[in-house]
């Protein structure tokens, strides 16, 4: 992740971190929309009042996606009907980019299988860059759920690609 | 100590999660590109404008600061003293058997001055109490 504290093109910043906001994004959301909505939203906000802030940028960003993200169901609440009709739908849109390697689509598949307290706690640590200390804190978890969770997904994705391979 | 799942994160950080759509980008560009250059004028404008304000007032305080701290020039208009009040009281004999009259006088001075430019005046009241034995002659 590049320097968000200095004078850089937000442009050149969100092409190279964009899709691993969306990802995060898409793990508190009801759709691919609804993940637009909240990126747009978070990012915005994160580059207009936060980026020259002192601190670890990643943690800024992905606590600004998350009260968006929380603040967009809330306002959806009654509209959730229909949204959860569309969320369905969405499910089947892959979160990843199509691969050649069977076993990193095999893996791709998987993350979506994980229960989301689980995922989204691997999608945290990867993607967001996060410690399990930084993850409590955004999770409201201690550190060591983030880190137990983190280790029933571990399991489980082994698991998940080992039958699949074998399939 | 070997992380075990070492291998199955850097499978994981391999992966390539999809890009935001164009629309995004021109939502952002909407909220982020636009508004500065719409923002520029009216920020040049306002620092202008708050920094001509400091000047006045800055100004409006260093003279009135200057005038309220220069003296006021007071000039002596008019003096008075009242009559004195002048007390005798019996005679007494001191310890070396001489004679004196004790006497109290009382009286007030008054001067008033004024300072013309602000039409301010000033005045000074001073009471005055003196006492004295006056010698008396005996034969």
């Amino acid at each position: 992740m590049s320097d968000a504290h200095a004078d850089q093109d937000w442009r050149a910043w969100f092409a190279e971190n964009g899709a691993r906001l969306r990802l995060i994004a898409r793990q508190w959301t009801r759709s691919e929309a609804d993940a637009d909505d909240v990126v747009q939203e978070a990012f915005v906000r994160f580059w207009k009042h936060q980026r020259h802030l002192p601190g670890n940028p990643n943690a800024l960003v992905v606590t600004s996606i998350r009260r968006a993200a929380l603040d967009l169901l809330r306002r959806s609440d009654r509209r959730s009907v229909r949204e959860q009709a569309v969320g369905a739908d969405m499910e089947t849109v892959s979160w990843f980019e199509p691969e050649a390697d069977p076993r990193l689509q095999s893996l791709a598949d998987s993350l979506k299988l994980l229960p989301p307290e689980q995922r989204e706690v691997v999608v945290l640590k990867v993607w967001g860059d996060l410690t399990f200390d930084q993850i409590g804190e955004q999770l409201l978890i201690s550190p060591n759920t983030a880190a137990s969770r983190w280790r029933y997904a571990m399991e489980a994705l082994r698991k998940h690609i080992t039958v699949r391979t074998h399939d | 100590m070997t992380d075990p799942d070492h291998d199955l994160e850097q499978a994981l950080a391999a992966l390539r999660p999809r890009p935001p759509g164009p629309a995004v980008l021109a939502r952002l560009a909407r909220d982020l590109d636009a508004p500065v250059s719409a923002r520029g004028p009216i920020i040049a404008w306002s620092a202008g404008l708050a920094a001509l304000a400091a000047v006045f007032v800055a100004a409006f305080l260093f003279l009135g600061f200057r005038g309220e701290v220069e003296a006021p020039s007071y000039q002596l208009v008019r003096a008075d003293q009242s009559p004195a009040d002048v007390q005798f009281y019996r005679p007494v004999r001191l310890a070396d058997g001489s004679f004196v009259r004790p006497v109290r006088v009382r009286w007030d001075d008054t001067t008033r001055w004024e300072d013309p430019r602000s039409n301010t005046r000033l005045i000074n009241y001073r009471p005055n109490d003196q006492f004295a034995l006056l010698p008396l002659e005996t034969n």
